[in-house]
């Protein structure tokens, strides 16, 4: 079997089973004299019940991927999957991981797209999302507390009788779960006024590396000056900490209406410039998304079916920029007319074809699609969405997605475009999704997607932003995470084996397999 | 009809995205929290199967059979994926796989009676008994009244069938039933796996009905209501199909039957085969809002939520098929409805397997509403004459 990764980031996957085959034998020889004979997965198994417990290949099988482009000789099933119901199930778990020095990877709707709960070194597979009971909503303090499981959506169909809301919406929030949305911290269609989930993040619940239950933040209070910030490096952790088993979130009021609208610019920078113009004079945007003109095509799938062709938009467009306010419906209108109204210093032309407006917003939040025709299969027939997630500052932008473009281009990948979303509240924060097609069945295009991708995480820490801004570091940034994070990398390794002395939370993402072990 | 390898590149597909949208609205998932027993999963285990990953076990059987093939993931999907299932139930067993020993049962019972409920043919007549409908015969009508068998051979479901030939009576439609020599229309074959049978039946079904030299069958079984339209479209036949709520709802639209109309709160349960898979929403739902306050579940119409009893789970896993119809109940009384009201035998007897809520078949309700409004117009000449 070849290793396919550039600098062999991730393992080459049978020489690698076959190695943690060994080892795992030995282990459970070893425990096999203090354990009653018992191997992890009958410990599993006695500790669990058996219903608890998965272990046919079939079933392993299905728990083995997620939507990152990985060829299938690089796929590598879990040995064993559990799903726990409550914390203390998972307590069980890692505590009989820890004995057996077993990997444990925590998995949500597995959605992730760089390889995040991917069990690479097998093992353990915990399967949150049998864990999704809403625990408590507290209406008065617009609060809820779920069991880390829980879906996004189902968060919000919980509280929606409450009039609040979660507004922490991934496109994927029909299956991302809330332990997922913190351990990736990935994005949000609302991020310009909300933020992203470690804005709505009070308090959550974690099994720590040897087994402890930990409570991380400040109960029902938005903020604390006490202590170290211990439940923010939750966000992005990728269950490399401890495996999240509950949440407090913040919610929010739902507002009576919204208004999306979309214009287009010549350049990608006038559109920068237009944002910053709107904050200045005070308005409260919901939502602020940067389309380049190709990325357009790929959020338009229903406009597509409806008229079996892409919309038109003016040639000499480069951009897009797709705005919502939401509120009173006065507020909303005053808002909204006082922004088209300044759209006119920035060569801005309103898109008065609202077909295009409605398709894009389906596919960003609503996804209302039309019965049978969803895009994400349609689009993805031949090829896999892959991305880069950098982060670049407010006055680069434009700089930097040409270097996407040329980056593609010479690793010879076909481009889907570049979506800029602002994700930190009432300000002009990037998160970028560099994103091209890659045939995962190709090994040598897998290559230069995974060079691609590496490139423009470097080249984002050249340009004064950052590697990752919704997909995390897992195995892929892993080998050089040092990059981004200097000197300052030891202090991460040394958090690390304070969570997980062990290393065997989800080894071999953020920091290469064995590096934080004592 | 397409094997499962014909599937690959559409599996694939699903392996490469991933999106899992699929999970939401998926009843027995929802129920079990397993992912092989959702569509990602389950398309990832024909895939591996396929792929030579790994053989065929107990687990790979489970995943295929714990399904009620009921769409819903098609619904979020663009694949094909009721027809993925279908066809990996086929593919194990022509794979040496036994059928499943309820399955086994019904499909003995089918072979020998023409029916999956081990009742004599002589039980199809038994609804029809004082009716004096027409039996058909060659070139004596154009349409034919399909009455399927589960509500011809079970007692309690011969009402909605009586109260559906009288309205088609009352339509004007002059049809013919077949009675005993009614076949079975092949829905249950076709959704055990059972493929070359359900072939075998079909061939000789679109014989008996070419033969009759029908224009048209209105069935009262959403399933086979799906198997025939299916089976004799791509047969090429120009006899059409059509379910007994499209014949009807026109009359009830064009004020033709005099109806008593309440205001009682009702939910009508689209029956997976009428409602998401064949298309039909608006004539059951024009009925019920004709005689009653017609109130929704929040999963309706294309999101409707199966009621478990659908493509063999009633009789191979009858404690999910039970958890399943709970959850759609609890759904209903949550709404406030004091009835369900459903066009499905199967439907009908599943959601009445839970207590609490009054569950009728929509003719039947139509029929009563008519039957009312006579009655209080005799009243009304007695006491004017």
């Amino acid at each position: 079997m070849t290793s396919l990764h550039n600098e062999s980031v991730l393992p080459p996957a049978c020489a690698s089973r076959a190695l943690d085959s060994i080892s795992v034998s030995l282990l459970y020889t070893h425990s096999a004299h203090n354990h009653a004979d018992m191997s992890y997965t009958e410990e599993l198994v006695a500790a669990l019940g058996k219903e608890k417990v998965l272990l046919d290949p079939s079933e392993l099988f299905v728990y083995g991927a997620d939507w990152s482009p990985r060829t299938p000789d690089e796929f590598v099933p879990p040995d064993v999957v559990v799903l726990p119901r409550t914390t203390r199930d998972i307590q069980r778990i890692v505590k009989i991981a820890y004995m057996h020095e077993v990997p444990v990877t925590a998995g949500g709707g597995l959605t992730g797209m760089l390889g995040g709960a991917v069990p690479i070194y097998g093992g353990i597979y915990v399967d949150t999302t049998t864990m999704n009971s809403i625990v408590e909503v507290d209406q008065r303090n617009q609060t809820v507390r779920v069991q880390a499981g829980a879906t996004l959506q189902e968060v919000n169909d919980a509280v929606h009788p409450y009039d609040l809301w979660l507004p922490h919406q991934p496109e994927s929030k029909w299956v991302s779960t809330v332990g997922a949305a913190i351990a990736c911290d990935n994005d949000s269609t609302f991020g310009v006024r909300y933020g992203k989930i470690l804005n709505c993040l009070l308090s959550a619940e974690i099994v720590t590396g040897t087994g402890e239950i930990l409570e991380l933040g400040h109960r029902k209070a938005h903020f604390t000056s006490s202590g170290y910030k211990l439940k923010d490096l939750l966000a992005g952790s990728e269950g490399t900490l401890g495996i999240i088993t509950e949440a407090t979130l913040k919610l929010e009021p739902i507002s009576a209406s919204r208004k999306v609208d979309m214009l287009v610019f010549p350049r990608m920078g006038a559109a920068v410039d237009y944002l910053s113009r709107l904050l200045k004079a005070g308005l409260c945007l919901e939502a602020a998304h940067i389309n380049c003109k190709r990325r357009l095509k790929f959020y338009t799938h229903s406009y597509k079916l409806k008229y079996g062709r892409d919309p038109e938009i003016p040639v000499w467009a480069e951009a897009l920029l797709a705005i919502a306010f939401a509120g009173d419906p006065e507020v909303v209108d005053t808002q909204r007319a006082y922004a088209l109204k300044l759209a006119k210093d920035f060569e801005a032309q309103l898109v008065e074809e609202r077909e295009i407006v409605e398709a894009w917003w389906s596919s960003k939040y609503t996804l209302d699609f039309e019965p049978f025709k969803q895009k994400w299969p349609d689009s993805q027939k031949q090829k896999k969405f892959g991305a880069a997630d950098p982060g670049v500052p407010v006055g680069r932008l434009e700089e930097f997605y040409h270097k996407f473009i040329e980056t593609a281009e010479k690793k010879n990948l076909e481009i889907i475009g570049m979506n800029a979303y602002l994700e930190h509240p009432n300000s002009i924060g990037f998160s970028l999704s560099c994103a091209v097609f890659v045939d995962y069945r190709n090994p040598d295009e897998v290559k230069r997607f995974r060079e691609f991708h590496d490139e423009l995480s470097k080249l984002a820490v050249a340009f004064e932003g950052t590697m990752s801004t919704f997909m995390s570091d897992t195995y892929q940034k892993a080998p050089y995470l040092e990059v981004e994070h200097g000197a300052s990398l030891k202090y991460m390794r040394e958090v690390k084996r304070i969570f997980d002395p062990k290393g065997i939370l989800n080894p071999g993402k953020k920091f290469p397999r064995g590096a934080n072990k004592k | 009809m397409s094997g499962l390898e014909e599937f690959k590149e559409e599996l694939e597909t699903c392996f490469g995205t991933s999106c899992g949208f699929c999970e939401r609205g998926c009843p027995v998932y929802q129920t079990m929290k397993v992912k092989t027993l959702c569509m990602k999963g389950r398309n990832r285990t024909m895939l591996g199967l396929l792929q030579g990953k790994f053989e065929i076990t107990p687990a790979v059987v489970q995943a295929a059979f714990e399904c009620t093939l009921c769409g819903n993931c098609d619904r979020w999907c663009s694949l094909k994926n009721t027809e993925h299932t279908r066809a990996f139930r086929e593919y194990l067993l022509k794979h040496g796989v036994e059928p499943m020993k309820e399955h086994s049962s019904i499909l003995l019972s089918i072979k020998n009676y023409g029916n999956p409920w081990f009742q004599p043919r002589s039980a199809r007549n038994r609804w029809a008994r004082g009716l004096g409908l027409p039996k058909a015969a060659p070139g004596q009508q154009d349409v034919l009244f399909f009455a399927g068998c589960t509500s011809a051979v079970t007692k309690q479901l011969n009402r909605g069938l009586v109260a559906s030939a009288k309205l088609l009576q009352k339509a004007g439609v002059r049809f013919a039933i077949m009675g005993q020599d009614e076949p079975c229309c092949g829905s249950t074959l076709l959704r055990v796996g059972q493929t070359d049978a359900f072939q075998e039946l079909s061939a000789e079904n679109i014989k008996k009905f070419e033969a009759l030299g029908i224009k048209k069958v209105v069935t009262a079984c959403p399933g086979c209501y799906t198997t025939l339209k299916k089976t004799l479209e791509e047969s090429g036949s120009t006899i059409k199909v059509e379910h007994v709520s499209q014949e009807i709802a026109g009359l009830v639209k064009q004020g033709k039957l005099k109806l008593k109309r309440s205001s009682e709160r009702m939910t009508y349960h689209d029956p997976c085969h009428l409602g998401r898979l064949g298309g039909v929403f608006d004539e059951p739902r024009d009925i019920v809002k004709a005689v009653a306050n017609l109130v929704e579940m929040p999963n309706n119409r294309y999101e409707s939520r199966c009621c478990g009893a659908g493509a063999g789970l009633q009789s191979a896993f009858p404690k999910l098929s039970r958890d399943l119809a709970s959850k759609r109940v609890a759904e209903a009384k949550a709404t406030g409805a004091t009835t369900i009201v459903t066009s499905c035998p199967f439907c009908e007897t599943q959601l009445r397997t839970v207590p609490g809520i009054k569950v009728m078949d929509l003719l039947e309700l139509l029929m009563d509403a008519t039957e009312a409004a006579e009655k209080t117009n005799g009243q009304q000449n007695a006491k004017s004459g």
